[in-house]
């Protein structure tokens, strides 16, 4: 196991004395799980264990940019694998924007009005939360993640009316806000 | 804090990484200027997060020693970079951009006056369906009006404007139905700027609609 904190201490390592010892362990605990997380999405296991290397090799070199008032580390490797992602899936298409300029989107522009720190505590609040989700508005999130489908989308799949899947995302993320607003100040 | 929001499903979209390029920019946009969304985005993201770290390793996640070895390897390529600058610097000619517009900016880009009642400049953005356009109206000035065959997101980036569902601001995102006509026109004061992400050409619906609308439809206006 590895705790939000001893995530977030692994990547300052990296970023204030370029810790190899502290990739290596950060490489052994995200990358299968990367991996197994773009599996989802259909990729097969030898693309799916490249898109998790590069999204290692990217938290390596930008490291210094984590700020884990911010965001947890898990978050902020989730930000980075899917950019990975959405590169390979471009790569088998036509080349597009760089997404390493998506990881300023990241960044609010006003420090001030935003202090949402999903690390910590929150963060395991969440993972109590995801489990609370009823099971049609669940479906529906994991579907968004995990096969990278829009909305749209997914009603089409389900044979679901749009207006459903609408409601289901809404209630899901009022739930979400609700929960974790007590969280913060 | 803007009075329109985008939609949840549309920051879910944004979030799970499942927005086509045009779409996608006009929710980075929106995100950057609304720190409520941005609040949705930051959670959304940390679901990813926890799904992430939910993922059982033991059987298909798992990775070779030799892997390990390789990325090390590759390290002493890769330099750590340093911490960037504040996001958010502003662009020099489009003061009123926020930070996800200005890779997209290129240098002499200028505004060019379409039917003599406003100004755009189009971007392009490689593999992307949409027809995606900066515009940019003077106070009390309209669009001509429209409709959409397919979907339209707006978000606005200086001024305001006020159409027949209401008015919108600075950060302020609009979601065009398809069958919508609609005819905005620029709020008081500065001229109003928004980024513009079309699905399907516009169907021009007023009277000179008949002979412009092939030209629509084939990018030349």
């Amino acid at each position: 196991m590895l705790s939000a904190e001893e995530a977030a201490d692994l990547i300052e390592a990296i970023a204030i004395r370029q810790d190899r010892a502290a990739f290596a362990r950060l490489f052994q605990y995200f990358a299968p799980r990367v991996k197994a997380f773009i599996m989802r999405s259909g990729a097969d296991p030898e693309a799916a264990q490249e898109v998790a290397q590069e999204a290692l090799i990217m938290v390596w070199r930008k490291a210094a940019s984590f700020d884990r008032t911010k965001a947890s580390a898990s978050t902020w490797l989730y930000t980075i694998a899917r950019n990975k992602r959405i590169d390979h899936l471009r790569r088998n298409n036509r080349p597009a924007i760089d997404t390493d300029d998506w990881l300023t989107v990241f960044a609010p522009e006003d420090d001030d009005a935003d202090k949402s720190v999903l690390a910590g505590q929150t963060y395991t609040r969440l993972k109590a939360l995801l489990g609370g989700l009823s099971a049609d508005q669940l479906v529906v999130i994991e579907k968004a993640f995990f096969e990278d489908k829009t909305h749209t989308a997914i009603a089409e799949e389900l044979k679901l009316p749009l207006g459903t899947v609408k409601s289901r995302i809404r209630l899901a993320l009022a739930r979400l806000r609700e929960a974790l607003e007590k969280d913060e100040p | 804090m803007s009075r329109h929001p985008a939609p949840d499903e549309l920051l879910l979209d944004y979030a799970a990484g499942a927005l086509p390029d045009g779409p996608a920019l006009a929710v980075a946009l929106h995100v950057a200027l609304d720190p409520r969304s941005q609040r949705t985005v930051d959670r959304l993201n940390a679901v990813g997060g926890a799904l992430i770290e939910r993922e059982p390793v033991a059987d298909f996640g798992a990775i070779d020693d030799a892997v390990l070895e390789k990325a090390l390897a590759r390290l002493e390529e890769v330099p750590v970079e340093p911490r960037p600058a504040a996001p958010g610097r502003r662009h020099q000619a489009f003061e009123w951009a926020p930070a996800p517009l200005v890779p997209h900016l290129r240098p002499g880009m200028d505004w060019r006056r379409v039917m003599g009642k406003f100004d755009e400049i189009r971007l392009d953005l490689p593999g992307d369906f949409h027809r995606v356009s900066l515009l940019r109206l003077e106070s009390g000035r309209g669009l001509p009006e429209h409709r959409h065959a397919g979907y339209e997101y707006t978000v606005v980036l200086q001024g305001g404007y006020t159409d027949e569902t209401g008015n919108y601001g600075v950060g302020d995102f609009a979601v065009g139905p398809g069958d919508h006509r609609h005819e905005p026109i620029a709020d008081p004061g500065e001229p109003c700027i928004a980024l513009i992400v079309v699905e399907n050409p516009i169907v021009l619906t007023g009277p000179w609609g008949r002979w412009l609308n092939p030209l629509v439809s084939r990018g030349w206006i």
